[in-house]
This record gives C-alpha cells, sequence and structure tokens, in this order.
C-alpha cells in the first residue's frame, strides 16, 4: 500500500513541486505584498488596505485614475478579442473539416505556427504592414492613416496581431474535439433533414460544449493579461487609449524609478479578482445552459 | 528498479548541472553584469576579453543581462548572487545610494590614483558622486544628439542653420512651405529626450529644493515651442517611424542617440552628419544625455583583493576604451576621448571643446525617472496638440508627486 501511494506521489511530485515553487507561493506573497508599500529592495512596510483605498476610491489619486483607465482598456480588449479568438478559429476549424478541403495539415500548420512566434519580432512585422510610408496598407490599399496614432486604427492592428497569433491554439482544439464527434449523430440528423447548419448547431456545437466552455475561460483570462500587443504596437497611446492595465502594473513594479511594487501588487490582486469572478460566472453560465 | 536507480541518476544530474549554473563563479573571477544588449554586449565582450588577455590575477566574467534592474532587486533581497561589479545607469544611481545598495568606490580610488576626477568627462564622474562620496567610474556618457541629412540641407539650402551649430526651431520654421511633398524637417524620436533637454534651454529644472517641478512656465514654453514645429507640419506626422523616415532620406534632422550612428552609416546612400538637438534659443544649446556607470553592488562576500582586481579592470577600460566609441558612445576616459583615435567617430563632436562638453546634460534629481516616465508618457500626444497643454501638465505633475509620495512610503 505505502509502496503504491509513493507511486503515486511520484508521478504528481513534480507538478506538485513547480506548481508550489512557481505558481503558489508567489501568488501567496504576491497578495501579501499587495498589502504593503514595498520598493523591491527594503523590507515590505505593512500598509493595511491603503493601496486598495487609493486604487478604487481616492479619486484625485494618479494610481486611481490609472487603475480605472487600464482596466477600462483591458475590457476593451477583452471584449472586442474573445469573440474574435473563438468564432474565428470555430469556423476554420469546422470549415476543414469538409470532404473537399485538401491539405488540412498543412493549413492547420500554417495557421499554428504564429502562436509560436515571439510577440515582439510579430509587432515589429505589423507595425511595417501597417506603416503608412512602407507598409501594404499604404500603398497598395492607399490609406493614409497612421495606425498605431489614431483610434479605432490602433485597437484594429492590436487585435489583428492578437487573432493572427491567437487563432491556432483554440482552432486545435476544437478540430480534435470535432473529430471526436460520433458520425452516426451526423448521419442520423441527415437522415431527419438536417441541412449543414442545423448539423452544426444541433450536433457540432452541444458535442463540443466542454472545449468550448474551456477555450472560453481560458481565452478570457489570457485576453485580460494582455501586455505585449499594446506595449509594442502602441505604447498605449493616442492619449492613453490603448493603455492596459497590466502595462501600468509592470511600469509601477518594474519601471525606471524606485519600485512602487505594493500599488502594482494591489493593481494585480484586483485584476486576479475580476478574472476570477468573470471566469467564474462564464463558466457557471455556460456550463448550466449546455446541461 | 535498475531503470528507476537510472532515472533517479540522471534527475540528480540535472539538478547539480542546474544548481551549478546559478553559482557565481569562482573567487578568482569578477561576475560583471551589464545590461548591454545586441552589439553594445558585443563591444563589452570584446573589452572584457582584451582585460583578460593580460592574465590579470582576477578574470573577468561578462554577463548581459537583460532586465537586469529586475535581477538586481532579487539578488539584494536574498544576498546570493550578488554580482562583483556591474554598470547601470546615471539616474539609478541616487536611488540605489539612497537605498543602500551601492558600496563606495573609496578602496579602488585609492589603489588607482589615475582613477580620479581631472580624467573623465566632469559630469559623468559627477553623477556618482553623492554627498562627497565617489560610487562610481564612469565607461561612457550616452546623449540625445541630432543627426542632419547633408543633401537635404543642400537642396534646401538650409546648410547655414549649422553654422553655429545651434540649429533653432526659427530657423526650422522658415523652410515651412519649401518642402516637396513627403519631406520634413525633423522627426520626434526621442522626443521625451528633446523636452528634458528644451526644459534646460528654457532656464528649467525638473526640481527644485527636492521638489519635482514639472507643472512650470518653462516646461510650459518648452511645450509650445516645440509644438510649433509640429503645428507648422514640419515635424514627421505623428504614429509615423520617423527614425525610418529620416534613414529613407525624407527628413533633414532626427533627434535620436549617440548610439545610433552606427545604424544611420548601414544605411547606403545617407549622407549624413551630427550636431546638437535644436533649441528655442540661440544662446544655449543642450543635449539630454546618461551614462554608463561601473558600479559595485553591495557584497559582503567581495574580498578586498577581489576589489583590487576590479581596480586594474576599471584602469584598463579607463585606457583602452575605444573599442567602445565604435557603439557610437562618447567614451568618459580623457585618455580615449582626446585621442586621435576618437576623433574617427563622429560623436567626438560632442568632446570637441569645452562648451560641446558643457551641453550634455546629466540628470542627477533623485527621482528624475518618474519625471522621464511622466515627460515620455504625454509629450508625443502634447505637441500633437491632442490634449490640453495646461491639463496635462498638471496631470504630469500630480504623477510624479504620487510617485514620490509613494516611493517614500516604501523606504520608511
Amino acid at each position: 500500500m505505502n509502496k503504491k501511494v509513493f507511486t503515486l506521489y511520484l508521478f504528481v511530485g513534480p507538478h506538485l513541486i513547480l506548481f508550489a515553487v512557481f505558481i503558489f507561493l508567489p501568488t501567496i506573497f504576491g497578495i501579501y505584498a499587495s498589502f504593503t508599500h514595498w520598493n523591491l529592495m527594503n523590507n515590505p512596510v505593512w500598509a493595511g488596505l491603503d493601496n486598495y483605498k487609493t486604487i478604487l476610491f481616492d479619486s484625485g489619486s494618479t494610481f486611481h485614475t490609472q487603475f480605472l483607465n487600464g482596466l477600462k482598456n483591458t475590457f476593451i480588449f477583452v471584449v472586442l478579442s474573445v469573440p474574435l479568438l473563438i468564432v474565428i478559429p470555430l469556423l476554420i476549424a469546422v470549415a476543414l473539416e469538409h470532404k473537399k478541403v485538401k491539405f488540412k495539415g498543412v493549413i492547420q500548420s500554417i495557421l499554428y505556427i504564429p502562436g509560436l512566434i515571439s510577440v515582439s519580432a510579430a509587432a515589429l512585422i505589423w507595425l511595417l504592414i501597417f506603416n503608412k510610408q512602407l507598409g501594404i496598407t499604404g500603398n497598395v490599399f492607399g490609406s493614409t492613416v497612421a495606425w498605431p496614432a489614431n483610434q479605432p486604427y490602433a485597437w484594429i492592428i492590436i487585435l489583428v496581431l492578437s487573432v493572427w497569433g491567437g487563432v491556432g491554439g483554440n482552432m486545435i482544439i476544437y478540430r480534435a474535439s470535432i473529430n471526436g464527434v460520433a458520425q452516426d449523430l451526423y448521419e442520423a440528423a441527415a437522415i431527419d433533414g438536417a441541412g449543414p447548419l442545423r448539423k452544426f448547431i444541433s450536433v457540432t456545437l452541444p458535442s463540443i460544449r466542454f472545449p468550448l466552455i474551456y477555450t472560453f475561460v481560458m481565452t478570457t483570462a489570457a485576453s485580460f493579461n494582455v501586455f505585449a500587443q499594446p506595449l509594442m504596437m502602441t505604447k498605449g497611446g493616442p492619449r492613453q487609449s490603448t493603455q492596459v492595465l497590466m502595462m501600468d502594473i509592470r511600469q509601477l513594479a518594474f519601471g525606471s524609478g524606485e519600485s512602487i511594487a505594493g500599488m502594482a501588487s494591489a493593481m494585480a490582486v484586483l485584476l486576479g479578482l475580476v478574472i476570477l469572478v468573470i471566469s467564474a460566472l462564464q463558466y457557471y453560465v455556460m456550463n448550466r445552459n449546455a446541461s | 528498479m535498475k531503470r528507476t536507480l537510472s532515472i533517479s541518476l540522471i534527475l540528480a544530474l540535472m539538478v547539480t548541472a542546474l544548481l551549478t549554473g546559478c553559482s557565481s563563479g569562482s573567487s578568482k573571477t569578477i561576475t560583471f553584469w551589464t545590461p548591454l544588449t545586441g552589439d553594445d554586449g558585443a563591444y563589452m565582450d570584446q573589452l572584457v576579453k582584451d582585460y583578460n588577455a593580460t592574465n590579470p590575477e582576477y578574470k573577468v566574467k561578462h554577463i548581459v543581462t537583460s532586465d537586469m534592474y529586475t535581477k538586481i532587486s532579487t539578488v539584494m533581497n536574498t544576498g546570493k548572487g550578488v554580482p562583483d561589479l556591474a554598470i547601470i545607469h546615471a539616474d539609478r544611481v541616487p536611488g540605489f545610494v539612497k537605498q543602500g545598495l551601492l558600496e563606495p568606490m573609496t578602496n579602488i580610488l585609492a589603489s588607482q590614483p589615475e582613477i580620479k576626477q581631472e580624467n573623465y568627462l566632469p559630469q559623468a564622474w559627477s553623477t556618482g558622486t553623492i554627498d562627497g562620496t565617489q560610487y562610481t567610474v564612469p565607461l561612457d556618457i550616452h546623449s540625445n544628439v541630432m543627426y542632419y541629412n547633408k543633401d537635404l540641407l543642400k537642396k534646401y539650402n538650409a546648410e547655414s542653420f549649422l553654422d553655429d551649430n545651434v540649429v533653432t526651431i526659427d530657423e526650422m520654421l522658415s523652410l515651412k512651405g519649401k518642402l516637396d511633398e513627403g519631406d520634413y524637417v525633423v522627426n520626434d524620436a526621442l522626443i521625451g529626450w528633446v523636452m528634458l533637454a528644451e526644459l534646460q534651454n528654457e532656464g528649467g529644472d525638473v526640481e527644485k529644493d527636492g521638489k519635482p517641478t514639472v507643472d512650470t512656465p518653462e516646461m510650459k514654453k518648452a511645450y509650445e515651442e516645440v509644438k510649433k514645429i509640429a503645428d507648422a507640419g514640419l515635424m514627421t506626422p505623428f504614429g509615423e517611424d520617423g527614425y525610418l523616415m529620416f534613414q529613407g532620406g525624407h527628413v533633414l534632422f532626427s533627434t535620436d542617440g549617440t548610439w545610433s550612428s552606427t545604424a544611420h552609416a548601414k544605411v547606403q546612400g545617407l549622407n549624413f552628419g551630427v550636431t546638437n538637438v535644436y533649441s528655442t534659443t540661440a544662446d544655449k544649446f543642450t543635449n539630454r544625455a546618461s551614462s554608463h556607470l561601473f558600479a559595485m553592488l553591495k557584497n559582503d562576500k567581495r574580498t578586498d583583493e577581489k576589489e583590487q582586481g576590479i581596480g586594474k579592470f576599471l584602469e584598463f577600460i579607463r585606457e583602452n576604451s575605444i573599442e567602445w566609441a565604435k557603439a557610437g558612445q562618447i567614451v568618459a576616459s580623457n585618455k580615449v576621448n582626446q585621442s586621435p583615435e576618437f576623433k574617427n567617430y563622429m560623436q567626438s563632436f560632442f568632446t570637441s571643446n569645452e562648451q560641446e562638453i558643457q551641453s550634455l546634460h546629466i540628470y542627477t534629481y533623485e527621482y528624475y525617472p518618474y519625471v522621464a516616465e511622466a515627460v515620455d508618457k504625454y509629450s508625443a500626444d502634447i505637441i500633437r496638440g491632442n490634449v490640453d497643454l495646461d491639463e496635462t501638465l498638471k496631470t504630469m505633475q500630480k504623477y510624479v508627486e504620487d510617485k514620490i509620495a509613494e516611493a517614500g512610503k516604501g523606504t520608511k
């Protein structure tokens, strides 16, 4: 019996250790830091709820303004990007199931590869594509707009980069789950006179509801943590309209001046809570509807 | 069983290898961290290699550490893996000294008589002097400068702008209506640095009696003056890559850094020179600069003998850092920057006379990084008229004050 328990721990152990060292303990410490004033160098000074009060209620404070603006912009990104990152991969995955589509593996690889490229490198390429003087948008399509400096174009280029890099991951999950749907369900639906759209709505979607819930929740959480795309594409501009919360958090904790890590941690905890609540809601609503 | 044993052995080996990688090297090695990535790192590698070729007792191990300041906070907190020597930026010195992170250079200065103020560019040296104690030894000054396209200056008959080495905003404005479509007078590269230079030209500063001064008449005037260039349509359009447009031969002046000269030189057909950043007035010019400085982070394990070894390395750098000029930087050692060889480098313009040397302005205010953050964040929108100037200056002032107040709470 002991040997069996030991074997179990042996299998789960490495994950537990990595989880504890890289996720659990830092999270606990991050939450602790959010209740302190801390410059990363000296010992944290206990501050109670000061940071939270400032961020949430002190309307005259820069940190309050930064937080609200950052959170608003993060929400905008989430609302715009998540539907695209669910619907587009789903449509591609369904389209690839069609008998007449050839080179499915090649197409899947081509769509997946952008997700492996570093966001910074991809951003530089996309910035050149959208460059008014040198890029395709200016020279081929005759666009006269400086995309990173004008809205809504600034959001568009951020979304293009995010969707381009993010489509492949979800698509693979959808393809795998669609492949697992029993063919007799489709055959039965066909006998009942269902067309392609009805099959998709009444057979495919219900059959892959768990992968859908999973990708929906995970994509939303990932989108709330958006950082590199706006940093590289617009640097938060124009007029701070693409300055997302993670950019403020990073600048507070790791900017060029003395670190304000306590306040940054409080912002991070609040963002974490928002993600937690929204993910739980999503899971609850989707799971209830599915069942 | 055998299999379990071999897996355990492999794991043990891997862990050992990992831990070995974490150690800071042998006692006869000077661990040297720099944030110098890319070509800069390669030039520093060469300098270190040259030094190690002299067979010193303490060899130097150069470790390019991207995100170095974050790592410094980690190692200083744990006290483990603290490098023996590091290169830090000028604006970090006051904060680091206040937080007690830096070891004074006193022993090194005592053992290396040539490492002294008179042998370095004055502001590069004095940046590391806090309350009479020397905490750093300078490697270079890297500055915001203004490159000009010789062919375009000739084409638009603007070569006379360079006569007194001060290109004024009025001179730039005189080109209004005279440029071909798609050509511009100046770009907005490093515009935050430009603004902090204009602030000096207007007689302002970022602090008074230790308090930040962002929302001031001088700052307002500086913005109003620079905004005139954008309003006249002479600045490269907002959101476009003015740096690339200069390299593409469509912009007369580019206000980027000394370090860009190497990149500009690689552009075929770009016939360029360098001068001071434009000024709001003909009477004064300023080039906002920073400096790479050698510093020793506090570390009880660093022996006196190793400090002597570091001193020898710094003396070698003082005598031989011409290699660093290749990176486009203004070498701080007078022995190098006054050598005939240094004259071959474009940036020698800024050490060509006393006035030029004085124009290289390094801000040493303890909270300067917060001011710079605010200026970087808001300058582009102010200059393009996207936001109200008065209101934004108030926001910037508050931004800096709030950060200072919050930082103060963390050091009690």
